[in-house]
């Protein structure tokens, strides 16, 4: 009996969560520019499920718009938010630090300049390469960013402080290659901003994989980074290795991160913001803030998206607006309203 | 069968020379206490015992040589518990949660808390009578609340070695004897080795039988309390003027001496 | 007549139309297939070479939607105006066309799709448009900025074709070809070799090359463009002039595709004010033409209007 009660107060965070992304998702199936029916559109859901049998009110073209265009959308929307939100929460507790984003340490600036890159000079080679050279580029800043940080001596501020140099670096070529080719820059830029629009089964598809594999790797390293907490000489007292702690959980975010922008660009706030907030409602143990900032963060951006693509129907708004602007003023009231959290 | 021999230790941290020449030992399930004026090097050496940082010299551990740098971190964890003069406590951390942090050694690298380690972890802080402030958060424990906490952190790691630095400096007169006697009473049922630095000397005395003391980086003398604890060696190390007595137990005492009186 | 009369008229007006119209008729960009030379032949469904690959159109499409205003144009030249039942944002001519918040450069293909089209038409590929309207079976054709005239044309018959207008395209590029002709025939003898400065934009200065689309056109003319001599291969034909180098190089001729207010509001009267221009032969005798920006930036049926305008201007310039 007691152990029940236990296990079911320790899973009742997860149960909230999971709910919100449910909902999210929900109410995003139900909302777009084609003006499904709502009612039709569930029984049309219910009757995808398989073991329901059900007739859907939806004509062909409207289950198409639906199942090819909408559901893809939200899925990916919700694979995006938890990579975002589960590198950003990786990132702060690796560095102790809670003014990391998912974007660092040359993530964002790395991805960009691929991009750029590709849209600049790969301009032929067709849509196709520029998720891959984004996806090269946000891992290869990491890259960078941690060869050159971790050489110059142990210790989480010098190699923050290598990652914002690597990043204005990156910043900086891109901006160069930018100029010199001001046709693209409406091209460039409109993948900056970030938009999830034209998503399809096949990208949810491509990025699963390293979803998966990255996420697990985090996600079991959660104790760790708790440990971290109390700084790398007493970590090293209680038997883990702050260094290759942090190595691993770096790259297992520096990948997350890169599957999420190679497929939806640039999307900020959400790393940073999502993380913050599951620790003001959930405590500040990583073992629970990592697997809930993924879940919350997945519904957020879900949320977040449905807004873009119907608040200014038909136009769409740049989802990177979006989150700043509706996640600005819930940030805040979530602070007014908990507890205080030094992290 | 000594727990602890140093033999030759030198330490160099940022070049600068700290420790030279540095050879001590104790028994499995003794006390030592590690003695001198700031800077001599105390905190250095517990921390080259505990395998923090890098030494030349050997430090062999337990018994059959296990030398200390040699020891995998999470091996080492288990034989040693180190607690730094200032530990870190993440202010948003819970009291629960921290002294569990202690069973990490013995927990596999994928693996949980179970039932097993919340228990010898609510025991650890039991012992230290912290038990009660379980949901607390650290930043909201008072000086000599923390103080405890950190030690069932150590505790709850179930250690051969305990490596305590400074461990009651913010305790109050009555705090400071209950841990200390915590301690000792540990340390005489479960076997478990203790080493402190200690700034009060008569209190080192009290309850350490093998007292080190360290002059700028090297020892100065060693052995029972008895032989390292006089007036002119305390003069000379730590210019200070003392007297030295015994007391009805048979404990040295030593009492500071005002030069001009009041 | 009786009722049998008037069909035989009818299919020998037909034919002779079409015997007409098919002396002129250049193939559009490699199609096959259709003959718009018989009308009595099948011109569905059709497979049209277009990027990123062959679109095939079943059936003639009776809903169009048109995410680009010159494809907009086209569709409204070539007839097809009664089967357009959106068009974006963007596209303002003709007056009568159905203008609705649709986006042409962020289209939202949930959208589009509420108004069921059989056919779309759009100018780039953003948000994965082909591959998204294609899972619901809706044809998409990109007609992307045309670079040379010839493509101009080539993307009005393929249009014809696409809509079933196959013969009204042809005329109407056979129309646009002979008015060009007659404009530029007037003009280039007695003007040839003048030099002239196309720009985009004021500070920083914007120039369009000669190889440039708009720079083909008045390269019709005969005349010297000249940014040709700054432009480098990473430009893409529209490089970036400094004041001293337009000053220095004189040009004779002006044309300011940045006169709307919201490009930037240039003028003539505030071309003649920037300082060190007015030893600029064209600040001189007065020969700096205001373009409508909306003919300037499209490649459409009213390219001939651009020309006239062109025209008109070469030809105002005391002779060479």
């Amino acid at each position: 009996m007691r152990m029940n009660s236990r296990w079911l107060r320790a899973a009742r965070p997860y149960g909230i969560a999971a709910a919100f992304l449910a909902a999210a998702m929900l109410i995003s199936a139900l909302v777009g520019a084609a003006d499904l029916n709502p009612l039709a559109t569930v029984s049309a859901l219910l009757d995808r499920l398989g073991f329901i049998r059900l007739p859907s009110g939806l004509s062909p073209l409207d289950r198409a718009v639906l199942f090819e265009i909408r559901l893809p959308r939200i899925v990916l929307c919700a694979l995006v938010g938890g990579l975002l939100s589960i590198a950003g929460a990786g990132y702060q507790g690796v560095f102790r630090n809670p003014l990391v984003d998912s974007g660092m340490l040359g993530a964002s600036a790395g991805a960009g300049l691929g991009a750029t890159l590709a849209i600049v000079y790969l301009g032929g080679a067709g849509p196709s390469a520029v998720p891959v050279a984004a996806f090269a580029g946000s891992v290869g800043g990491v890259a960078v960013a941690y060869l050159t940080g971790a050489a110059g001596g142990r210790g989480t501020a010098t190699l923050l402080l290598a990652g914002v140099a690597v990043g204005m670096f990156l910043t900086a070529v891109q901006t160069f290659v930018l100029q010199r080719s001001a046709q693209d820059l409406q091209a460039v830029y409109s993948w900056l901003l970030g938009s999830l629009s034209g998503a399809t089964w096949q990208q949810c598809g491509e990025i699963l994989p390293y979803s998966a594999v990255s996420t697990a790797v985090v996600l079991l390293h959660g104790r760790h980074l708790d440990v971290l907490s109390v700084g790398d000489e007493e970590a090293r007292a209680l038997g883990i290795r702050p260094g290759r702690t942090r190595l691993i959980v770096v790259a297992a975010c520096a990948l997350a991160a890169a599957s999420a922008v190679a497929v939806s660009g640039l999307i900020g706030f959400v790393g940073i913001i999502v993380p913050h907030v599951v620790r003001r409602l959930a405590g500040t143990s990583y073992r629970l803030v990592l697997p809930l900032s993924m879940l919350a963060g997945a519904g957020f951006l879900v949320l977040a998206d449905t807004l873009a693509r119907t608040v200014l129907s038909p136009a769409e708004l740049p989802i990177g607006v979006v989150t700043a602007l509706i996640g600005s003023p819930v940030f805040i009231w979530i602070l007014h309203t908990t507890r205080a959290v030094r992290t | 069968m000594n727990a602890i021999v140093v033999h030759d230790l030198e330490v160099d941290l940022d070049r600068a020379p700290i420790l030279r020449e540095v050879s001590c030992a104790v028994g499995s399930g003794g006390w030592l206490a590690l003695l001198g004026p700031n800077g001599s090097g105390k905190t250095t050496l517990l921390r080259a015992i505990a395998g923090l940082i890098p030494y030349r010299g050997t430090v062999t551990l337990d018994g059959p040589a296990a030398e200390a740098g040699s020891l995998r971190p999470r091996e080492r964890a288990r034989l040693i518990a180190y607690v730094p003069q200032a530990p870190t406590l993440p202010p948003d951390m819970t009291v629960t949660d921290y002294v569990l942090l202690g069973r990490t050694p013995h927990l596999s690298y994928l693996a949980g808390p179970g039932r097993a380690d919340r228990d010898g972890a609510a025991r650890a802080a039991g012992l230290l009578d912290v038990a009660r402030l379980g949901e607390r958060r650290l930043d909201t424990l008072s000086g000599g609340e923390r103080q405890r906490v950190v030690l069932a952190r150590a505790l709850a790691q179930e250690p051969r070695i305990l490596l305590l630095d400074e461990p009651t400096s913010a305790l109050d007169i009555g705090h400071q004897q209950s841990v200390l006697d915590l301690v000792d009473t540990l340390r005489r049922s479960t076997g478990v080795t203790v080493v402190t630095t200690l700034h009060d000397l008569t209190t080192a005395g009290q309850y350490a039988h093998e007292l080190v003391l360290l002059n700028a980086g090297r020892v100065e003398a060693a052995g029972p309390a008895t032989a390292v604890l006089t007036e002119d060696r305390i003069a000379q190390v730590y210019a200070a003027r003392v007297t030295v007595s015994t007391d009805a137990a048979g404990n040295t005492v030593v009492t500071p001496v005002r030069a001009t009186p009041r | 007549m009786n009722r049998t009369g008037w069909m035989l008229a009818a299919v020998t007006a037909a034919a002779l139309l079409a015997g007409c119209s098919s002396a002129n008729s250049s193939s559009a960009a490699g199609s096959p297939a259709t003959s718009s030379s018989d009308s009595t032949a099948p011109s569905f469904p059709v497979t049209l070479a277009a990027s990123p690959g062959p679109v095939t159109i079943k059936a003639k499409p009776g809903r169009i939607v048109s995410l680009s205003s010159t494809a907009t144009e086209d569709l409204y030249a070539v007839g097809a105006g009664p089967q357009v039942v959106a068009v974006d944002d963007e596209s303002d001519y003709p007056a009568n066309a159905p203008v609705t918040k649709l986006s042409g450069l962020t289209p939202s293909l949930e959208a589009i799709a509420k108004y069921k089209p059989a056919l779309v038409i759009a100018s780039q590929n953003s948000n994965g448009l082909v591959s998204g309207l294609g899972k619901l079976g809706v044809a998409v054709l990109i007609e992307p900025a045309a670079a040379t005239l010839t493509g101009a044309y080539d993307q009005i018959m393929q249009i014809g074709q696409a809509t079933g207008h196959a013969q009204q395209a042809g005329r109407t590029v056979a129309a646009m070809k002979s008015e060009i002709a007659a404009d530029v025939k007037q003009a280039r003898e007695s003007h040839k070799g003048l030099t002239y400065y196309w720009e985009l934009s004021s500070n920083p200065y914007y120039s369009a090359t000669s190889s440039t689309f708009i720079g083909q056109i008045v390269s019709l003319f005969g005349l010297k463009n000249i940014a040709d001599a700054a432009d480098k291969a990473s430009d893409g034909g529209y490089p970036e002039l400094s004041e001293e180098y337009i000053v220095t190089a004189r040009p004779q001729i002006i044309f300011l595709a940045d006169n709307q207010p919201a490009d930037g509001g240039q003028s003539l009267a505030i071309v003649a004010k920037r300082p060190g221009w007015s030893v600029i032969p064209a600040v001189k005798d007065h020969e700096i033409i205001a373009l409508n920006d909306d003919i300037a930036s499209r490649w459409g049926p009213r390219l001939p209007q651009l020309v006239a305008q062109i025209a008109q201007a070469v030809e105002k310039v005391p002779g060479s």
